[in-house]
């Protein structure tokens, strides 16, 4: 009696499923995964031949199931009762975090000669050209990875680069290991000096939920930048902090899949000193803020800074320190670093080279103006996204 | 499409099934012949024509050795062409290149591979076919009159692309006239669910643990390692296979059809020979049936023996694919189950059990060692770091990373290879009225709950593979 409504619940469930996902209108786009989601594949007798037609069709209905939320979670809190500590490429870390794996890096060699080529065409102007390859969290936080994690170690990657690119670099590397150290020597440490350079105190260099660096990660970075540069770094006690989100909930929080965790908090940072108009080219829009507060609200919050994504945006600042211009070439984890460095620049001129198609070295030419140039990526994007190419 | 796919499980099957019930005995073969062929025609869209022209072959040849029935020369005549033809389409689509490859490598010659795509489940279908022209031959089975009946049986898609290899003769009466009772789809539903279960959540699971092992760097794992990543493969590929048989079986009879068993848990075994008693039922008992016992098996003395044991193995290497390493597999095993025969095979027996367990599974993990690596370079590599030969240290970080992380999977296959679920059905129908009732309503709260965790690792799969698409 029991098997028999056991298997009529089965295939009810089934049926009922079904119907739904027939029924239910199909968001194009999933706020929680940050990502369009997979269209219905064109029906083509070439793509059936290939097998194209058939993974997309399981993409489709893998993208639109119902309750596909729902669904990612129970697989998550399964693999986590069953004691999995890495769950779709992110490790189930210590102290809450969730922290994105580093795969093996397969485009080292081409970046790199990239990057020269970009630095060949700079050849006999008169700039200072930087380089800042910038670990990931599974870098400096490499003590909370799980026991027994394996251990790919991204700064080698970043060494080959900085010697097949021949380009002087900015190693921020050992900063953020110092800050991470010495936090947890003293769990008070507030504020603390080490020579020049003013380390700030409580709060963690990337987000639990999310793969960038928080606005502290990129104020020590920032630091090592002026260090090499020869700048004094303006000091965190000097800036007017904000908090501009509490509930945070950032990509690798909707890769794992986990949606018991509580969301990160946002700290924005303004040096009252500034006097900034920030143009965004591509849009041809012009703010007087480096936030676009409208992201506090949404689920993509880290998009607040620097307004999500622009092929080229130009930050002038009226009153900066000097006359120098800097060209900014850089993923997203420069967004929340740009706040610091517009002290130091009259103009940034700030390059997403996914976007940008029309070349940097020869904007760079058009503008004798351009004193510095800054490239900097994380490892972890640097070799997956390849937006890189773009520069050359 | 895998079985265990959303659009196969929500759509096909669902859709399937309910026409088929809806429409009278008369028409349930068409149902079933359609979808069959929308199935494979999903996969093979150009190549099912290949499907039809060796189906009709063997259909038409039938039908002439009936009409011959008295002229045995006759009979062997169109038996022969039905085989050769049967033979000539696996040997062009499946093993020119590898023929091509092999003359091109030893003559140094450079002919042009012809890069035809392997027609997905040539090797079932083929041999499905065959064994219906040699038992017509054998007057083990009546000739089959329809043409679309005919080709209901071969194209079925449940055993279509990965078995098992349903002979006619065991099916050629509800191929007729079969009764669809609701109890058979009720246990036929719990078996092709189990099947399921065990594909997305045993399987693909020791087959991440697998491919990650697989892609470290040589001498980046260690001795422990390397055997870890052996086994889990070992489990990968029983759980999967088996689970495929599992939704074949189950799907057979929500159909109203009894396909054979394909295997007996394997991996308990205390003997190869025991081994392939259990492993892969139905192709061992077709090239048993087929061409062992045709070549007079064990009859004809030790020196015939031998050379029947490793025509046999042989063949069965490389039906599994076109490659040097699934030949050396079958030779691994011709020449172990001869050992086993005239050396060894009598000592193993009066040792304890356990001995032959071990002496089993290892055999049978090392053997698809062979099994998974088509290069030989790679092969090599592999037993090297089996053997601590790669510079690689015994054990280390890395093993315990993956033995932690993947311990749910690993014992809960390590655990279902053995026969415990027949042998806890046993206690529970033993036991009182109580415990049987709720041992029950466990169960089924278990299929629901597991059902729904695995539609859940469906939604959001990275990594679902299809294994047989070599075969």
């Amino acid at each position: 009696m029991i098997r028999k409504w056991t298997a009529l619940l089965l295939m009810g469930m089934t049926l009922v499923l079904m119907i739904i996902f027939v029924l239910l209108d199909k968001k194009e786009f999933s706020e929680n995964e940050n990502r369009y989601l997979a269209k219905l594949p064109a029906f083509d007798m070439g793509k059936i031949r290939s097998g194209e037609f058939m993974e997309g069709l399981e993409s489709y209905t893998a993208d639109h199931f119902p309750f596909r939320d729902f669904f990612m979670g129970i697989k998550t809190q399964t693999e986590m009762l069953v004691g999995k500590k890495e769950i779709n490429d992110i490790y189930i870390a210590k102290d809450g975090f969730l922290i994105e794996e580093y795969q093996k890096p397969e485009n080292t060699e081409r970046i790199g000669n990239i990057l020269k080529a970009f630095a060949g065409e700079l050849e006999g102007e008169d700039l200072e050209i930087r380089l800042m390859l910038v670990p990931t969290a599974v870098y400096v936080y490499e003590d909370k990875l799980p026991d027994y994690a394996p251990r790919r170690n991204q700064m080698e990657t970043a060494e080959r680069i900085y010697e097949i690119s021949g380009i002087e670099r900015i190693d921020c590397s050992g900063d953020l290991l110092g800050w991470q150290a010495s936090g947890q020597n003293s769990s008070q440490a507030s504020y603390r000096d080490s020579g020049k350079v003013c380390y700030a105190g409580e709060g963690e260099l990337y987000y639990r939920t999310d793969h960038h660096w928080t606005t502290l990660g990129a104020y020590v970075g920032y630091t090592a930048f002026c260090r090499e540069m020869g700048l004094e770094a303006v000091s965190l006690e000097e800036m007017d902090s904000r908090t501009a989100a509490e509930d945070f909930r950032g990509t690798v929080y909707s890769k794992a899949g986990d949606y018991t965790r509580k969301g990160d908090v946002i700290t924005t940072y303004t040096n009252p000193l500034d006097h900034l108009t920030v143009k965004y080219v591509d849009t041809d829009e012009t703010s007087d803020s480096l936030y676009n507060m409208e992201y506090a609200t949404v689920k993509d919050k880290y998009s607040l800074f620097l307004d999500n994504l622009h092929s080229l945006i130009e930050i002038e600042n009226e009153t900066s320190e000097s006359d120098r211009e800097l060209v900014l070439v850089k993923d997203s984890y420069a967004n929340s670093m740009v706040p610091f460095l517009v002290r130091h620049y009259k103009k940034i001129y700030v390059f997403d080279t996914r976007y940008y198609k029309q070349g940097v070295s020869e904007f760079i030419k058009g503008h004798p103006g351009v004193t510095d140039v800054l490239i900097l990526y994380n490892m972890n994007t640097l070799d997956t996204d390849l937006g890189i190419r773009g520069v050359y | 499409m895998v079985f265990s796919s959303i659009p196969f499980l929500f759509f096909f099957l669902p859709i399937c099934l309910i026409l088929y019930y809806l429409v009278s005995y008369r028409w349930k073969n068409s149902v079933l012949l359609f979808f069959s062929l929308v199935f494979y025609a999903w996969g093979e869209p150009v190549y099912i024509l290949l499907m039809f022209f060796a189906t009709a072959v063997d259909y038409c040849s039938g039908r002439l050795m009936e009409r011959f029935g008295k002229k045995e020369g006759m009979r062997k005549l169109f038996l022969v062409f039905s085989v050769t033809v049967n033979l000539s389409v696996l040997a062009f689509f499946k093993y020119a290149d590898f023929l091509i490859g092999t003359v091109n490598g030893l003559l140094s010659a450079s002919i042009k591979p012809l890069g035809l795509g392997l027609p997905v489940g040539i090797s079932f279908f083929t041999f499905q076919t065959m064994s219906y022209s040699i038992d017509l031959y054998r007057r083990k089975v009546p000739m089959e009159r329809n043409y679309l009946d005919y080709l209901t049986y071969v194209s079925m898609f449940p055993q279509l692309v990965a078995g098992p290899i349903v002979r006619y003769s065991v099916v050629n009466q509800e191929l007729r006239n079969r009764e669809i009772k609701k109890e058979e789809i009720q246990e036929g539903l719990f078996r092709f669910m189990q099947g399921l279960f065990k594909k997305v959540l045993i399987a693909n699971q020791a087959g991440a643990l697998w491919e990650e092992i697989r892609a470290l760097e040589a001498g980046g794992a260690s001795v422990a390692t390397a055997w870890l990543g052996a086994l889990s493969f070992t489990l990968q590929l029983y759980f999967d296979f088996s689970a495929y048989s599992d939704m074949a079986i189950g799907m057979g009879r929500m159909l109203g059809f009894q396909f054979p068993e394909n295997f007996n848990y394997p991996l308990s075994s205390v003997s190869v020979t025991d081994f392939w008693r259990r492993w892969h039922i139905s192709l061992s008992s077709w090239f048993r049936d087929y061409v062992y016992i045709p070549l007079g098996g064990n009859r004809k003395g030790t020196p015939r023996h031998l050379r029947n044991m490793l025509i046999v193995w042989f063949l069965t290497g490389l039906w599994h694919g076109a490659a040097w390493n699934f030949v050396l597999w079958g030779l691994y095993y011709g020449i172990l189950l001869i050992l086993e025969k005239y050396v060894w095979g009598k000592t193993l027996e009066r040792l304890p059990k356990i001995c032959g367990h071990i002496y089993a599974v290892l055999i049978v993990v090392v053997g698809f060692v062979i099994f998974v690596f088509d290069d030989m370079g790679a092969l090599g590599r592999y037993f090297l770091s089996m053997a601590g030969c790669a510079g690689n240290t015994w054990w280390g970080e890395e093993f315990l990373w993956y033995l932690f992380n993947y311990k749910a999977v690993l014992i809960v296959a390590a655990v279902l290879a053995f026969p415990v679920y027949p042998w806890f059905k046993r206690k529970v129908e033993l036991a009182g009225d109580g415990i049987r009732t709720g041992v029950s309503v466990l169960a089924m709260a278990g299929y629901v709950v597991l059902f729904l965790v695995t539609v859940a690792f469906l939604v959001n799969d990275t990594f679902n593979p299809f294994l047989y698409f070599r075969f």
